[in-house]
């Protein structure tokens, strides 16, 4: 299959590849680049796992194709932050918001890109945040409480 | 996924071109959230995808005159913060705030969801009661379509082969006009409707002076409920025994189909009771 340039930003690093086109963003971070923080669950944009940031968007990077992100700066759970956890991720641990973790990154993703536009969010607000990203061992509330109490701190 | 030779075009008449050459053999990459999905379940037999996304002429909101352009390629989060749309075309914006997930709307097109032509697409209930107007360019040349002529059925429209969707056209809506979207799914975020329906109504002195009733998931296409439209059309008093009576004929006007989602008797019946609390949103019912 005839290959594509691809030119992209990726947790501020710059990428220059050439890439068959039938391959997604998420198959391209795992199996080309080995970045498995970012995890694919349904591969069909109904979990959440692969949420990434792009453009200070999220979107589902299992529903990217690899040619779509030329021209992007993209940031995964590998990029969030330079050396030590981010806040977000400390309080998480914290609250023990997570058990089998496979949401966890997805999550956290999601939850990045709302508190770096929203330093203050209402419960409705994070509730929506996080709608698209499934957690199957239903801990949501306690990533949620997380969230609140992370926040709260920060006034 | 299965393989395909992609193109990336930069403007429209590039994309009419390509399309022309292609014939059927094609199919136009938008937002992906539906196509990336059927190429990874091989259901795309076509073989060449042509992406759209960076021809400038099929984006943005625009106000001309007394009417909206939404350009195909909006996102439904593009709508859903579209100070435009809020003002003068707020159920769009309430549909669109249904659709999928964040990461979903960030990605999927209204373009996309009408030419997809699922009867479960999320945005079209609310075209149907704007009346929305469809500009449509070929190779040769434009053509504007009423949505009541555009779909033929599941994923069926009259679209022709090289022949692309430019822009939704709608009315501005006016002082004394109201409507509700309501789906009715497994739950809020990420379903597929069971059943939707959408209403419009011009009010004065009291009366409805004008109503449009939509409903989605519950026929082959989106429908117009005219039926009971017209039976409501110039209504006064608002009873709620005579109010659900009128709701049940809409039974008269869809046919639905049983699905894991659910079955047809369910659809039928619930059907009603989606009009009716649409109506008890917008009206002052009694009883």
């Amino acid at each position: 299959m005839k290959k594509i340039k691809i030119d992209f930003i990726l947790n501020g690093v710059k990428i220059t590849d050439e890439v068959p086109a039938n391959i997604t963003l998420s198959e391209y971070l795992r199996d080309y680049l080995k970045l498995t923080g970012t995890k694919e669950g349904c591969s069909k944009g109904e979990c959440g796992a692969c949420t990434v940031i792009i453009d200070d968007k999220i979107f589902d990077s299992c529903l990217i194709l690899i040619p779509e992100v030329d021209g992007k700066d993209i940031t995964t759970i590998e990029g969030i932050s330079k050396d030590d956890l981010t806040p977000l991720q400390n309080s998480l641990i914290e609250e023990g918001a997570f058990q089998c973790g496979f949401c966890a990154s997805g999550m956290v993703m999601s939850l990045t890109n709302l508190l770096s536009k929203n330093e203050k969010p209402s419960l409705e607000e994070i509730r929506e945040s996080i709608s698209g990203n499934l957690c199957r061992c239903t801990g949501y509330k306690k990533i949620i409480d997380a969230v609140i109490k992370l926040t709260k701190a920060i006034i | 996924m299965r393989e395909f030779e992609y193109y990336k075009v930069k403007n429209l008449k590039e994309a009419i071109n390509l399309s022309k050459k292609f014939g059927k053999n094609k199919r136009f990459l938008a937002g992906g959230t539906d196509l990336i999905v059927r190429l990874k379940d091989n259901l795309i037999k076509e073989e060449n995808i042509i992406d759209i996304k960076n021809i400038e002429e099929l984006k943005g909101i625009k106000e001309v005159e007394d009417e909206i352009h939404i350009g195909s390629l909006v996102t439904f989060s593009e709508i859903i913060e579209s100070d435009i749309l809020k003002k003068y075309s707020p159920l769009i914006v309430e549909a669109s705030k249904k659709v999928g997930s964040p990461q979903i709307r960030n990605k999927g097109t209204i373009g996309g969801n009408i030419c997809n032509a699922s009867p479960a697409g999320d945005s079209i209930p609310p075209l149907f009661c704007e009346d929305a107007k469809f500009f449509l360019e070929s190779t040769n040349g434009s053509r504007i379509v009423n949505i009541e002529d555009f779909f033929k059925g599941p994923g069926k429209t009259i679209l022709k082969e090289d022949e692309i969707l430019v822009k939704i056209i709608l009315k501005k809506w006016k002082e004394n006009e109201f409507g509700f979207f309501n789906k009715l799914g497994q739950r809020n975020a990420l379903t597929i409707a069971i059943a939707s329906s959408c209403i419009k109504i011009k009010k004065s002195d009291g009366k409805i002076e004008d109503i449009k009733i939509s409903l989605g998931s519950v026929s082959p296409t989106v429908i117009r409920a005219k039926k009971v439209e017209n039976i409501l059309r110039g209504l006064k008093e608002y009873k709620k025994d005579e109010i659900i009576k009128i709701c049940d004929e809409v039974k008269e006007e869809i046919d639905p189909i049983t699905d894991v989602r659910g079955s047809r008797e369910y659809r039928i019946e619930v059907s009603k009771y989606l009009v009716f609390e649409a109506l008890n949103n917008l009206l002052n019912i009694r009883g």
